[in-house]
Parts: C-alpha cells; structure tokens; sequence
C-alpha cells in the first residue's frame, strides 16, 4: 500500500496557476506581465474544474498553465523589465535629489517607447520563438494586418507616438507593394466596416480589415497601452515577414523609401522597389503609350466607334499578344499542372481534382488604363487595381502624387472611375472639341470611348475574377448588390447570387402561395414548378442528413404539439394514404351525385390540372415529411437522455439557421414580386 | 522724476529766492549743527543749543513735509543746515555782547573738568549760577533723521507769500524769506550754471537747490546700482571665529607627514591615465551632445533562415481567426438582407450587450457615401483583449450533421416484416377475452375470457370452431396450448381448476394421440396417490387431477386439475411434459408444477419473497423463473438452487418473457415500463421503455424466427418492436420500436389483456377488454 496522496499536489491543482501567483513568481508588474503574455503568445486557460484548480475556496479567477508560467522565467525580455524597473528607480531617485544632469543622463538609457516608437530590447527571438516557420507566420498575420492598417490610419496622441504610425504605414504599404509585386491578392470586400482583403501567400489565407480613411473615433474605453505593446510585437513581426517576402521574390528589403514624394502624397508611388539581383523579378514599369503624344481626332473617332461596339467583349481592346502568349504558355509548360482525367467508359468512380481557376489574376487589368475621379477613394484602387495586374493608373491631381497621369482627358485612357451622379442635361457634342485642348474636363462631361464605371465594378470583377458588365455599374446606375466572396456556400443556407427557386424546400413555395390563397394560376407557373421539382430531386440524391433533419423539424413545427419525449408515433404505411385516396374518392362520388342531382356536368373540377398537381405535390411533400419524421422519432428513441440533448441541441441551431434563410426568401420573394429588384450580377 | 508743476514750482522759487545761495555755499564749510551737537559743547551757549535741539525735531517735520508734497530727490538736510547756520548767524547778531564769553566757554570746554554753569551776577549783585541747558540728546538714536527747520507742516509755501517770513521754526521764531534777486540774476544764474546747480528749489528754505559734488557722485553711484558709499565692502571676507585666529601652540606635537612633502603617485598614474587616453585619441578633449541616434534602422534578416517546423504543444490553442464577413455586412447588401422596420427597432431598443450583431445592415447604394465606421477601434481593442485574456478552451463545436448523431439503425425495409394491420377480428366473446394464444401449427387460435368459455378459432378467417362454457360463473384466465406437434392439448385456466382439453378440431390420428397422451397419467397417478397416501396419511394432495364431467367430456376437456386458488398464469415446458401454473393469492402454494404423464402436481417452492406473478421455463436449459412483484428468480431445476436474481426496477411485474435464444427476457410491468435484460450483461436493465400510457399487461417475444417482440397495454395499444440479438458477444441487442397498433377499444380501464405471436409467421394476436380479438399481420 503507498503513501497516501496529499491534496494539492498532483493534477488540476499543479497544472494551473492563478495570474497573481503568476505575477508573484515571476516578480514583475502586472503590465510587465501583460506585455510579457501578449508577446509570448500566453494566454489563460479554462480549467475543466475550476474547483480543483483553485487552492482557495474564492470565486473565478484567471488560470494560467504552470508550465507557461515558467516558460516566462526564462525569458530574457524579463530580465530587460528588471532593468528598467532598477534604472526608472534610479532616475527617480535621482530627480528627488535635484540630481538634473545625472537623472537626464540615466534617462538616455532609458527606454521610452512612448517618445520614440522603439524600445531598447528587441523581440526577434519571442517572433522565431512563436513562429518556428515561416508558414506559421503566416498563419498568424490576420491580426497583425488588420492592427498595423488601423494604427496606420490614426492620429498621433501622446500614447500612439507620430513614429510608431509611420513605422506601421510603411510596413502596410511595403507589404501592399510586396501583393502587388507576387499578384497574391485574391479577393477584397467592401463592407460597412471597412475593405476587407484576403490574399494567399504560400497557400495560407491571409484576411484582414482596413479602414476607411475617416478619422478614427477613439473613445475613452480603449486603452492604446494594450494595443500599443500589440502594435510592438506586429510591427517586428511583419518586418521579418516583409524582408522574407521581398527576398522570396528577389527584390532588396527594405525598399527605397522617397521622403519627398510621401510628403506630396504618393503613397505606393513613395517607394522604389529594387532586384537583390538573386531571383528574377517583375518590376512594375511605367508604361508609356505611343498615342498620347498626338492625339489625333480620326483615330479617337475610330476609337470612339470601337468602344461603342465592344460593349460586351471589352477584353478585346488589346488582346491580340496576350492569346498568342497564353497559347504559348499551353504548350511551354505541360509538367506543371494536373492533367484532368476524363472517364472513358461508365462505371467507374469519379474522383475528385483540385481546379485551377481559368484567369490569372495578374492579368486581368493589364491592360487597361484607369483613371480615378477626385471623389473616389484612391488607396484601396490603387491598391486594388495594380495587385490585379493594372500598371497605368492616372488620377486627379487632388489625390496625390505618383499617378500616371494627372490628366484626365489623356487618350490612352481606357477606363474611369466615377463616384458622383450623373448631371442630367449632357451634350456629347460639346464635349468633343474640347476634350483634345482642355486640359481638365468638365465635371460630368464624358470621353467618348471610355468607360465609365462605379468603384464597385473593380471589386465585383476581382471577386468573380471576370470582368463585369459595365452598363449595370454605370455612374448613377443602381447597383447590383455587392456580395461578400468569403462566404462559402452551404446547402440549405441561403444564397442571395443563385435563383429563388432554386434554394427554396419545395413545399415552400406552396406554404407561401397557400397564404396568398393562390390567386396565381397560369399555365408558365406549372412550367416553373417542373424543374424546381427536378432540382430538389436531385439534391436530395447527393443531400447530406442536415437538410433532411432540417425539413423535419419545418414538418415537426407545422404538426405542432407532438410531444416527442416519450411518445412514439410507430410507421405511416400505406393505410392512412388509401385512405386518403378512399376519401378523395368518396368525395368525388359524392360531388357527381351532388352534380347529377342538380342536372350539371363534373367536368370542370377535373379541367383544373394545376390545382391538382399542386394539391398531389403538397400530398406528397406532407406525407414524406411525415415518414421522415416517424423515423426521427423512432431514432431519438434510442439514443441516451445525454446524447438526445445534444442532438436537439443541434437540431435547434440548425432550425435557426433555416428560420433565418427562410426569412430571407420570404424576404426576397416579396421584393421580387413587388418588381422592385435591382439586377443580380 | 518729478512731476513737471512741481517743476515748475521750483523754478519759481529758484527765481525768488537765490540771495543767500553765496552765503550758503561760504556757511556750508563753517559747520554741520548735527556735528556740532554731538562732538563739543564749543557753542555751548544756552539759547543756541536750545535752538539747535528744536532745529532738530522740526527738521525732521519739513522733511516729512517735503517728501510728501515735492517727492523729489533733493537731499533736505542740506537746507535745514543752512537754514540752521543762519539762525545761528541771527542769534549771534543778536545777542552780540554775549559771543565772547561764550567763545571763552568753548575753549575752556576743551578740558574735561569744565563746570557745566556759568556765574553772573543777578540783578541783585548777587552770584547767580546759569545751567547750561540739558542736551537729551534726542538725536542720538535717529541721527539719520534729517532736521526739520520749517514749522509750518504740509502746506504751501505760496500761504506765505504776502509775509515776510516763510514759516517757524521749532522756537516759534520766523523763519525768513531769502532776500529776492533780481529777474536778471535768475537769469545770469541760469546761463552760467553754478556748480551744483540742479535748477530745484529747496521747498523747506525757497532757497534753490544746489548739490554738492559728493552729493552728484553718491547719486551717479545709485543709478548705477552701485553701492552708494564709496568703498563700502558689502562682502567682508568672512573671519572665522576659531580659524581666525592663529593658534600660537599646535594641537598636536606631532611633525607633519612625509606625504604632505611628496606629490601623489596615484594622482600621477590617474593623471597619466587620462594623458595617455587623450593621446591615444581615446577621450576627446570635447564631444558635442549627441541626439539620441535612434534613428539608427532596425536591422532585418531572414529570422527563418532555417527553419525548423516544430509540432505544436498539445496543449496549445491558436486563437480563433475572426469570422470573415458575411453579405450582410456589405456596403450594398442584397434588399433582403436589409432589416425591417420592427427589426431596426428592436435593434435600437435593445441593449448593445444583447443584440446579435453589433451592426446593423445598412444599403449606401454608393461607394461615396460608406461613412467611417465608428466601432473600429473598439472592435479592434476588443479582439487584442480577447486574444491575451479571453482563457482559451478547446471546444467540439458539434458542426456535423446532426443525423450522424442518431444510432445507426436499420432501414425500415430491413426492418420488416412485422405486423402493422389488423386483418381478422376475432368476436364472440361476451365480456373481456383474457387470455389467447395459437396453437403450435399455426391454425387455431384458443381465447379464453370472462364469459367463462374457451374458444378456438380458425386464425386466418376468424371463424370460430369450437367452444366450451368450462368455468361456471369463473372467468377463463389462462388458455395455453401445448407445445409440440404431435398432439393438439389446451390448457386453461378457470378459477381454481385447470383444464385440459383436446378441441375437436384436428384429424383423428392426432386426436386420439391428444386423448392417449392426457389419459396415460390416470394409472400413475392412481399409484402415485396410493403410495402417497400409504406413505402419509394425512396428507392432503397439492392438487386433484379428475375427469371434469360428462358434460364437458362430452365437448373435450378431459382433465381437471384442481388447486387450492385461482390459478392466473399457465406456462408449458418446451417438451410439453411439465407445465407450471400460478396462483398468486395462494400463499405457499403460488407455483405448481404439474407433470402431465404422471398426472403430478408438485409445489416446489415452500416459501417465496413475495406475490408470484409469473413463471416461465427457460427454452434450452433447465432453468425456471419465477417473478414476484419486483424481482424475478431463475431457479436451476436439476441442482435446485437459485442461479440469479434478476431486478428489472418495476414496482410491479405483469409478464415476462424469455427470448429463445435464452439470454434475453422481457420484462413488462403495471409502472408502464417495458424491460430488456441481459442475462449475461447485468441482473440490471440493459433498456427501459417507457412508451406506454397505461400499465404493460403482457409481453411476448416472436419464437419463430424473426427478431419481433410485442407488449400489450391498458392503453389499448400494442407495440412492436424490433429487437436482434446477435449471436456475438460483444454486440449488444438493437432494439428499435416499429409499430404501435391500435384497435383494441379500452374498457373500463382495460386495454388489450394478452398477446401471442404466430409460431412461424410474423404475425400476432391480442385479446382485448372489449370482447375482441385482433390478429395483426
């Protein structure tokens, strides 16, 4: 028999550590140590018993693992606390005894991150700590993006010093220039908070949020200490990241940073990127257009007829090169890719290939020239547009410096950016001598052979990866909706880019009609039913069990109060269907003698095919709906209380999750029957 | 500097008064009356110090006077001296014949031992001693004070225009105006500018002002900030009390050091320290204050120059990655994401705490019009606050189809066949139909109800073959047949008797072997009750096997055995030799086994704990179960022991049933619970179900075959289940409920009494409290 175990000792109660006693035992200030667990990535835990965690007796505290505590007493970023603890001592010390010159000379040892955006101690080492790969890294650069392009949009206070903003705008926008070189944008968003961006580098997903350029509201319950010992840590990490980026594509890191130009306001435009003279590289070259030398009226009156009759493959306009390189591609490069495998005969298993998507996103702007109004937000186009392989971009002398062009009526321009409403009154004749000598257009004045589109026409192309039409996002146009591509589709989630009827359960429809008390009738409805049909057949063939267990539970609530604890409802089987049938039958017999006794015909009931095919789908939907109920019930049965509870658990949020998409069918089918719709693009 | 009209003023006065200005300047030598006071008693002449006492509190007066009215920077006392001078000068004229001997006085006062009177002679001839007058010496404790001469206080001089005088002195006597020059003497006077000449008038004297050169010099020094008094040291070297003076004898007699003599070594190497630094280009003689160079540029290099990819701790947990967002966030969401009215308003209403989204869904229709979003550093605060303080825990977050929680369960179609309709209805009997079963074939059916008749229909049809009234007023409790094919043998049971009949029902051959088989125990029984009855006599028999009577011969019952108490329950042993019957309310006597070759009746337990309910032979070994109220007991018959107890949990057990593999049962109980045990797994339920409304009357596995059980209820349903034992021991028994079948109408509390399968097919009957039975298939 073995000594008999003492409390405390073993288990939960070794494993976790409260943050006071981690404090205590690593001998710091509370802020030290909140620096310390943000930079080393340490964050409280959950005990599964809080009970046995806890030595005292008290209320819910903070737990940290044992070991992560002492992962921390090793740290030499510790010992840099300590330091500095003993040297702000010193200085105080030496102020109380009026001791000027030695307090100021202490203080140059001082580490003062608050004055000059750096600290004396570097987190090199807490970075390759925490990321043992590059690939991790990128794993984890969600957060540093998103707080870097936010800090870098602040003002300066006296706790975000004026350097730290600048360190955190240069490495946004080196970074930017780095997704612009490798074209490894992939997909952007406007959304209410901001423009999402998500980019792929090294197959991680990388997401992040930058801000409109408004100034930041800063209330009084956000404390910048936190977010500056963060902004600390980001930046370090991101430089690392920024040089292994550059060098990966062969360019020098840092890149040549023009102070003048930054303060003119060239923002991408202020840095010059150079070859490291490793790796080949794609330099980002100014193009210069032979036309813009003389403009000649015949050639834009050839243009002008051009652009008129290429509305729709607008693609066109310089495509020549790039089909013949891209046919050379073809046949360059046959190792590289997946070759697709197409089944020969019938019968075997289809297996599953990645695809690659057709366009290559840096080239779907290459070749055209854009030009940004003076309303329409410059950075994320300009962004936006070079990553996606734009190289002209002009805009108004207003935005700032590094356009390609200032002018807005330069020829070579293919396309237009334009933010404000059209004027009403617009004379195109007017316009055409003037657009050869003025050198700024009237507002609202229009180049013939130009396209004009909204901003959104730009993220809308880049997230389908296909140019958009641009007649739907014309200035004043209403505009398509603007969809989120991050959202993945999921069956029996709602999808507002494909058709109503296409989603909707099949009963739905009729459930919905049936409140309208089917007023419609038309010969084209049934039309429209039959697919619908086909397609929910279908679905239902590769259907996983969500969306069964989620039409259970539509046809549970509909049958109302069955209680489905302890009651078990047994098989339907043909009986209730017979009769069914038996009653329909009766009921027709009895409307034929009705009709006899009046002396009428019974033929107009039988005229009526729509109702009826209507009435036999609702049939079948309500007694199918039912059969899959008995069997859940019958399941439910089985299962233990424990495991039954998840289960309606389950059930319940996926319920709600259907509720809310059937709201919002319901939603669009009013607005699509009301004809108010804007177009889906 | 002075306001100009007293300026002005003055230059009035200097024009007036300007006679005595030689006279001053000769009297100005001839004597300070302040000095004169102090050092000697020389003019110690009685009124002339007596004037000069005055002088000086009157002085004083002008002086205050002056510093009021003129606020200027002449110095009074100057004045007041003259004006004093020519007092002096006026008590000298006056009382002439007086100056010598008083001159006489003054030489004679040289000595000290002086008398301080003189003698005169009295108008009586007579010696008359003239005190000197007591000098107080008031002035000697301001004698910074400046004399006052002028009487008159603060008033102008201008009052005293038209008099000849220009004030009193502090004898009350007149002061006098200066003579006057003339108008071209002012003027002379102020083209050739006199030494000293400030162009002021002394306000107490209406002479006009003149300064000294010592007087011009202590003013240059005071607007030069310098001390006024030439060679004043306002910094005395300081003498210290005890060092200040020379010792003339050392404290210590001690000679001085050598060390005092030599200069310091180590002063030397410091310095050469220092030298040789300087040489060495080590200290600059002078180093201009650096800015802090931390502009210096943070170095970068490749950190993952060789990586090493490293598995994460186990414990670790990557923060979760912010959701990315949805349509609804959209600057330009589809219309339908938009909110409603009462939506928005719900939003606004509720607590920031409690809305699902922190936005709300908003359509700018342009990209211009998308304003700042306000919670942006706060959402971003809170997600760096979640990351370091939120604790972190591994959560399942049960994102799999809910339909793979649910037991894998067979298909419906795998499931089948088992009844699910009632295709024959049984009726004919008046009141309840108690008990039925089917007899081994599978043709007939045997009810026996309360009208105190057993029936046997035909099952397929429903046809009634036969019938007898067996128990007189006695309800029919129990009808059983016996098992096995070669003969056809009812039992039943009414009231204390159990019959045993042979329907007419079957082919001849059959019937006789019935008949044959019933009546070869008659012999044996004869013997056995003889022996037994030679053996003790007073024994009484458990039981009396008979003939029932003519009348019910006649109709094919061919025994009655008789017990003490109703029996309730018969139950055959698979060979069809035994059979067990119980009659609860008998109290040693509930369980009978009755051996029907030897027409035997045994009790094999004296004592049971509890109210028997049911028993049943176990379908391969030699085992028999007795149930009580609560538990039930599985006897060994060959060793006679007790094997198990088995305790499905019900308060009170109606039935049960052995599977026929024979590890199974079934247990139903009046607490409306349906039981399943594993022999092998636990004396405890392996499930309970609980799917009736009312208490379970009977249960009965499917002996045929197929995987079926079946209970019946007060609820007037019954249910099928499915129930697959698997012959591994491992895999536990799927039981999955398939079908509740209604018809049996509830009477008086009473539902369906009794269940039986069909011993082949998947079908079964129920008797019911209505009077019916129901075959379902």
């Amino acid at each position: 028999m073995g000594r008999i175990k003492k409390k405390g000792t073993a288990g939960q109660a070794k494993n976790f550590i409260t943050r006071t006693q981690a404090v205590r035992k690593l001998q710091v200030s509370l802020p030290d140590f909140r620096k310390l667990c943000i930079w080393k990535g340490i964050y409280p835990r959950e005990p599964r018993s809080k009970k046995k965690a806890s030595k005292s007796a008290g209320h819910s505290t903070t737990f940290y693992y044992t070991k992560d505590i002492q992962y921390l007493l090793h740290e030499p970023l510790l010992q840099k606390f300590r330091d500095q603890k003993a040297l702000e001592k010193k200085i105080s010390k030496a102020l109380g005894r009026g001791d000027v010159s030695d307090a100021k000379r202490l203080e140059g040892n001082a580490s003062r991150p608050e004055k000059t955006g750096r600290t004396k101690y570097t987190l090199d080492h807490v970075i390759r700590e925490r990321y043992p790969t590059f690939v991790d890294a990128l794993r984890d650069l969600d957060d540093c993006l998103s707080m870097l392009f936010l800090f870098a949009n602040l003002p300066s206070t006296d706790t975000v010093p004026a350097k730290m903003i600048a360190r955190c705008e240069r490495l946004c926008l080196e970074f930017e220039h780095y997704l612009i070189v490798s074209n490894s944008l992939r997909k952007s968003f406007l959304s209410i908070k901001g423009i999402y961006y998500q980019a792929t580098i090294q197959g991680q997903d990388i997401l992040w949020l930058v801000p409109y350029r408004f100034n930041q509201r800063v209330t009084g319950d956000v404390d910048f200490r936190i977010m500056g010992t963060f902004v600390e840590f980001y930046q370090t990490l991101l430089g690392f990241v920024n040089f292994r980026l550059y060098t990966s594509v062969g360019l020098v890191y840092p890149p040549k940073f023009d102070k003048a130009r930054d303060d003119l306001g060239a923002e991408l435009g202020a840095f010059s990127l150079e070859g490291n003279g490793v790796g080949a590289i794609e330099q980002p070259k100014q193009i210069t257009n032979g036309e813009k030398s003389k403009p000649d009226p015949k050639l834009q009156a050839e243009i002008d007829k051009l652009m008129s009759q290429l509305n729709q493959p607008e693609k066109e306009t310089g495509q020549e090169p790039p089909t013949s390189q891209t046919l050379a591609d073809d046949e360059e490069e046959p190792t590289d890719t997946i070759d697709k495998f197409e089944p020969t005969a019938p019968g075997g298993d289809i297996l599953l290939q990645p695809s690659y998507s057709a366009t290559d996103p840096s080239t779907l702007f290459s070749n055209f020239t854009f030009f940004l109004s003076r309303e329409t937000p410059r950075q994320p186009l300009e962004f936006i547009l070079k990553a996606f392989g734009c190289k002209r971009i002009g805009w108004d002398a207003v935005l700032g410096e590094g356009a390609y062009t200032h002018n807005e009526s330069d020829p070579s321009i293919t396309h237009q950016v334009v933010d404000r409403p059209p004027i009403a009154d617009l004379e195109a004749e007017e316009q055409t001598e003037d657009n050869q000598t003025a050198q700024k257009l009237r507002p609202g004045s229009r180049v013939p052979g130009r396209i004009y589109i909204q901003p959104q026409w730009v993220w809308d192309s880049v997230n389908d990866e296909e140019l958009k039409r641009p007649d739907l996002y014309a200035p004043g146009a209403q505009l398509p909706p603007h969809l989120s591509p991050f959202v993945k589709k999921v069956r029996g989630q709602y999808d507002p880019s494909a058709p109503l009827n296409e989603q909707e359960r099949e009963d739905e429809e009729l459930e919905a009609e049936s409140d309208d008390e089917e007023d419609v009738s038309d010969e084209d409805e049934m039309a429209d039913q039959e697919p619908k049909l086909l397609t929910t057949m279908e679905v239902d063939a590769t259907a996983a069990g969500m969306d069964v267990a989620g039409s259970d539970d539509d046809s549970e609530s509909q049958e109302g109060d069955l209680d489905n604890d302890e009651e078990f409802g047994g098989f339907s089987d043909a009986e209730s269907d017979e009769e069914d049938e038996a009653a329909t039958l009766a009921m027709q017999r009895q409307r034929e003698l009705e009709a006899e006794a009046k002396g009428e015909q019974v033929e107009e009931k039988k005229v009526d095919p729509v109702a009826k095919a209507k009435a036999d789908a609702r049939k079948k939907a309500a007694k199918k709906a039912k059969e899959e109920d008995e069997e859940l019930e019958r399941a439910k049965m089985m299962m233990s209380r424990k495991k039954r509870k998840i289960l309606e658990k389950m059930v319940y949020s996926n319920k709600k999750k259907d509720s809310e998409a059937e709201t919002l069918r319901a939603k669009r089918r009013k607005i699509e029957k009301s004809g108010k719709a804007a177009p889906r693009a | 500097m002075a306001p100009s009209t007293v300026d002005r003023r003055k230059r009035k006065a200097v024009s007036t008064d300007d006679v005595a200005s030689s006279d001053v300047e000769s009297e100005v030598e001839f004597g300070d009356g302040l000095l004169e006071g102090i050092l000697s008693q020389s003019e110690s002449e009685d009124s002339d110090e007596d004037s000069n006492a005055e002088e000086d509190s009157d002085e004083e007066e002008i002086d205050l006077e002056e510093l009021e009215a003129l606020d200027s920077d002449e110095i009074p006392s100057e004045e007041s001296e003259d004006e004093a001078e020519e007092l002096n000068g006026g008590l000298v004229k006056s009382n002439g014949t007086k100056t010598l001997p008083v001159r006489e006085q003054a030489l004679l006062a040289e000595e000290d031992d002086k008398p301080n009177y003189t003698v005169t002679t009295d108008a009586n001839g007579g010696e008359r001693y003239v005190y000197e007058e007591i000098d107080p010496v008031y002035d000697s404790d301001d004698s910074d004070a400046p004399i006052t001469t002028n009487t008159i206080g603060n008033i102008p001089l201008s009052f005293y225009d038209s008099y000849p005088h220009i004030g009193y002195d502090i004898n009350g006597k007149r002061i006098m105006r200066p003579a006057k020059g003339e108008a071209l003497d002012a003027l002379l006077d102020s083209i050739d500018i006199p030494k000293g000449w400030t162009g002021l008038t002394d306000p107490a004297t209406g002479k006009p002002l003149n300064l000294s050169q010592d007087e011009l010099e202590i003013l240059r020094r005071i607007q030069t900030n310098e001390m006024p008094e030439e060679g004043y040291d306002p910094y005395p070297a300081t003498v210290e009390y005890f060092t200040g003076i020379e010792e003339i004898m050392p404290l210590s007699a001690a000679p001085e050091p050598k060390r005092r003599f030599l200069p310091s070594k180590h002063e030397a190497k410091r310095v050469m320290k220092i030298v040789r630094a300087i040489r060495q280009g080590r200290i600059l003689p002078y180093r201009p204050p650096e800015e802090r160079q931390e502009e210096e540029e943070e170095t970068h290099y490749d950190i993952w120059q060789d990586e090493q990819p490293r598995p994460d701790h186990i414990m670790n947990i990557p923060a979760p990655k912010i959701a990315p967002p949805g349509y609804d966030l959209s600057y330009n969401p589809p219309p339908e994401y938009l909110p409603t009215k009462a939506e928005k308003q719900s939003w606004d209403s509720a607590d920031p705490e409690d809305r699902e989204k922190e936005y709300l869904p908003t359509a700018y229709g342009s990209l211009r019009k998308v304003p700042g979003y306000e919670k942006f550093i706060n959402e971003r605060f809170e997600r760096s606050l979640d990351l370091y303080l939120a604790p972190r825990v591994r959560k399942n977050r049960l994102n799999i189809d809910p339909a793979s929680l649910l037991p894998k369960l067979p298909r419906p179609e795998e499931l089948k066949p088992f009844p699910t309709v009632c295709s024959t209805l049984f009726r004919g009997h008046d009141g309840r139909v108690r008990s039925l079963a089917i007899d081994p074939s599978g043709v007939w059916l045997a009810s026996g109800g309360d009208d105190g008749t057993v029936r046997v229909w035909e099952l397929l049809t429903g046809r009634q073959i036969w019938s007898a009234n067996i128990g007189d007023e006695e309800a029919v409790n129990a009808v059983r047949w016996r098992p096995g094919r070669d003969a056809v043998i009812l039992s039943a049971a009414a009231g204390e008797d159990v019959y045993l009949l042979v329907p007419p029902v079957v082919d001849p051959e059959t019937d006789a072997a019935s008949r044959e088989l019933l009546d070869r125990g008659f012999g044996h029984a004869t013997n056995a009750t003889q022996a037994l009855t030679a053996n003790g006599a007073r024994k009484e028999p458990v039981a009396k096997w008979a003939r029932p009577g003519s009348r019910l011969e006649d109709e094919g019952v061919l025994i009655k055995i008789t017990l003490r108490t109703t029996v309730k329950v018969i139950s055959w042993h698979r060979r069809g030799d035994f059979f067990s019957t119980v009659s609860p309310t008998a109290q040693k006597s509930a369980v009978a086994i009755h051996t029907l070759s030897k027409h035997l009746t045994q009790i094999p337990f004296r004592r049971l704990p509890g109210i028997a309910q049911t028993v049943q032979f176990h379908p391969s070994r030699p085992l028999f179960f007795v149930a009580t109220q609560r538990t039930i007991r599985s006897y060994d018959l060959q060793k006679q022991e007790l094997v198990k107890i088995i305790q499905p949990g019900a308060r009170w057990i109606s039935s049960f049933d052995i599977h026929p593999g024979g590890d199974n049962l079934i247990v139903g109980s009046y607490d409306r619970r349906l039981l399943w045990h594993d022999l092998d797994l636990s004396t405890r339920p392996y499930k309970t179900m609980r799917f009736h409304q009312k208490a379970i009357r009977a249960v009965k596995y499917h002996k045929g075959g197929f995987p079926l059980f079946a209970d019946a209820s007060d609820d007037g349903s019954l249910q099928i289940f499915h129930g697959k034992v698997v012959e591994d021991m491992m895999e536990n028994a799927t039981i999955v409920p398939v079908k509740v079948l209604k018809g049996h109408k509830v009477k008086s509390a009473l539902g369906v009494m009794d269940i039986d399968w069909h011993p082949r097919e998947p079908w079964c009957v129920s008797a019911g409290a209505d009077g019916t039975c129901r075959l379902w298939m």
